[in-house]
């Protein structure tokens, strides 16, 4: 059986940029204390009506032309969001409408901060069985229009940042190259320790005012910020063995390790777990926030544009957050 | 060997009055997830499994539990599956047979061998009952179906999916709210009472694309799956209006007695509606194994598909 292999990658986020101070002025917070917790120093925020399929849109175009391929010679267009530009139908719809495109199967994966390897996992299926020969994948969020951006809502606002990443998939005949295996888990058990509740098709009605308006407004994101830590740091060094035990692999073969940029301090736990010294893992977090589904694919743009990944390289993808979900895949470069 | 269907099951809340039609609704404050725990049993019962032989699941809903994590998340909780995966899809009325032609992907490369595709919807919780909202409401009803899917001997085979999408049709039939892309917030006050979570439909439009898109799939599954329209014991056609699939029976040239049109009995199920009628018809054994079955829907996105089984 075939594998698949990444043929174009690319990213985007909006222009404007929110740093740490920019978020003091509504809410009560500083520079410091979101560096020292999370590593982050500042974020991309949207504007105007901007979706999470128009940034999805231009990061594929970046990588539909480093792939040398048109939108129109896709097979499938797969998208991973939590943050969809409208409640129905699916962002990938949005998608196809601004690029001009339609009549191939286009669907999200909604698996939060996993989505991209989700997404990752599904459309190397496609391909490894044949069924499709080119698929784009697409991670993209507006976080800013769903974020409580007062003090009230800072241990989660303060986190989160927009962006979009892609990457086009084809066919690879050599076994032992391209995406070598992925790896799902999901523990719904901790559903409610990082969630967005409402709206709820578990209430009666599933919306009402008081989601919106309430002391608790339930349309914002709420997190247990110790419970996701935790579970992080166990979860991820769990999933990234999972790849390479399944490939023969120990964590020394890793050339590159590209976690979900979550939060700093959870990437470096888990590199010095692993042994890993810090030029074999990337992160970007400091710049952009966590992009959840986004993330991943814009940390891979730039580990390449950067010259941290070569022909050949092993390349690791990991990722865990809300779900809680936990993924991982393995990628001879 | 073969992928096939290895169980199926089904479950309906019980029926009461919306504006003048019987539909099923979920009264209980549930969520799709556990609709679709219920509708599981059946189908672990029917493969003789039991929820540590899951190795992954799909799970294809409009109307989720929350709005983030994916319902899947809450489903594989209830059924305590260990920490499998489960993947949350979004493909509307056609939800159903993307999801199934997703597990079939996983089954096919090898990565899993036993997942659960399940459709499952309450949509009750979000329609407009106001005089202004209940033409629209009366349409669809809650429900779930569970196919437990994987590699087994026998004649038994999904033999064919054809999946399709079209956004530069979405406005057409959709819910705008929340929106990520309005800014500085989602939902206003405003929009609430303004009625903007509300989902809206060109009736004429969306007839016209189910008519026009769901013969033209049925023939693209039939034709892969190289099996003449007279080869198939049952068409299960989901649509959000029924006379739809009405009509496209006769445009095949099916006899009614052949064609499963779910929206007429419990309202468009979306997701659900496939795997809850194929569901039914096996459990009261007017489909046994060995019968062809054709599942095709049609509906926002445009998302539209087609599937042809052996049982």
């Amino acid at each position: 059986m075939r594998n698949s292999r990444i043929l174009g990658v690319g990213h985007y986020v909006p222009e404007r940029v929110v740093t740490n101070e920019d978020l003091a002025v509504s809410m009560d917070t500083s520079d410091e204390w979101i560096q020292q917790r999370t590593g982050i120093r500042e974020r991309h925020f949207s504007d105007g009506s901007t979706g999470a399929a128009d940034l999805g849109a231009e990061a594929a175009r970046e990588a539909l032309a480093r792939a040398g391929m048109r939108a129109e010679d896709m097979d499938c267009i797969v998208f991973a969001t939590l943050s969809p530009d409208v409640d129905m139908p699916a962002s990938a719809c949005l998608f196809q409408d601004h690029l001009g495109i339609g009549g191939m199967p286009a669907f999200d994966v909604r698996n939060q901060c996993s989505g991209f390897l989700y997404g990752l996992a599904t459309a190397d299926k496609f391909v490894k069985t044949g069924t499709y020969d080119h698929v784009l994948l697409v991670g993209g969020e507006i976080h800013s229009t769903g974020l409580d951006l007062t003090t009230r809502g800072r241990e989660v606002a303060v986190i989160f940042g927009d962006g979009a990443g892609a990457v086009v998939l084809g066919p690879e005949t050599d076994a032992r190259r391209g995406i070598l295996s992925t790896h799902l888990h999901s523990e719904g058990k901790f559903a409610d320790k990082l969630w967005v509740e409402c709206p709820s098709s578990r209430e009666r009605p599933r919306f009402t005012e008081e989601m919106i308006v309430g002391d608790k407004p339930r349309m914002f994101p709420r997190m247990e910020g110790r419970y996701v830590f935790r579970h992080a740091v166990t979860r991820f060094p769990e999933v990234i063995h999972e790849a390479l035990q399944a490939n023969g692999y120990t964590p020394q073969d890793i050339d590159l390790l590209i976690p979900h940029q979550a939060n700093l301090r959870i990437s470096q736990i888990v590199a010095s777990g692993l042994e890993l010294p810090e030029e074999k893992v990337f992160n970007n977090i400091q710049r952009y926030g966590n992009t959840t589904a986004g993330s991943i694919p814009i940390a891979l743009y730039e580990a390449l544009e950067a010259g941290r990944i070569h022909e050949g390289d092993l390349v690791c993808l990991a990722a865990f957050g809300a779900g809680f979900t936990w993924a991982s895949a393995l990628i001879r470069w | 060997m073969s992928t096939r269907i290895l169980g199926l099951g089904h479950f309906l809340p019980p029926e009461i009055d919306i504006g003048g039609a019987r539909r099923p609704i979920a009264v209980d404050p549930v969520g799709p997830s556990t609709l679709a725990v219920e509708a599981t049993r059946g189908a672990l019962a029917q493969a003789q499994l039991s929820a540590a032989d899951v190795d992954f699941i799909v799970f294809a809903t409009m109307t989720p539990d929350a709005n983030f994590p994916g319902a899947g998340c809450f489903f594989q909780d209830q059924m305590g599956c260990g920490t499998v995966g489960a993947l949350d899809v979004r493909a509307q009325c056609a939800g159903f047979i993307f999801a199934l032609s997703i597990a079939e992907q996983f089954v096919g490369a090898g990565a899993y061998e036993r997942v659960l595709v399940a459709g499952a919807e309450v949509h009750s919780a979000g329609l407009d009952y106001s005089e202004g909202g209940i033409q629209v409401a009366r349409l669809y009803g809650d429900g779930a179906g569970v196919a437990l899917i994987g590699n087994a001997a026998g004649s038994g085979a999904l033999r064919a999916t054809a999946i399709h999408t079209d956004g530069r049709r979405h406005r057409e039939f959709w819910c705008e709210y929340p929106s990520s892309r309005q800014h500085p917030t989602r939902m206003t006050l405003e929009d609430f009472r303004a009625g903007k979570h509300f989902l809206t439909l060109d009736v004429d439009k969306v007839r016209r694309f189910g008519e026009e898109l769901l013969p033209a799939v049925i023939h693209e599954a039939l034709a892969k799956a190289q099996v003449k329209v007279t080869g198939i014991d049952r068409f299960i056609i989901g649509h959000v209006l029924p006379d739809v699939a009405e009509t496209v029976g006769r445009q095949l040239g099916v006899e009614k007695a052949r064609v499963n049109v779910p929206a007429e009995r419990y309202g468009h199920l979306t997701a659900a509606a496939l795997p809850v009628a194929l569901s039914e018809e096996v459990a009261r054994g007017s489909l046994a194994s060995g019968a062809t079955v054709c599942l095709a829907a049609c509906g926002a996105g445009f998302a539209w598909g087609a599937a042809v089984i052996t049982l």
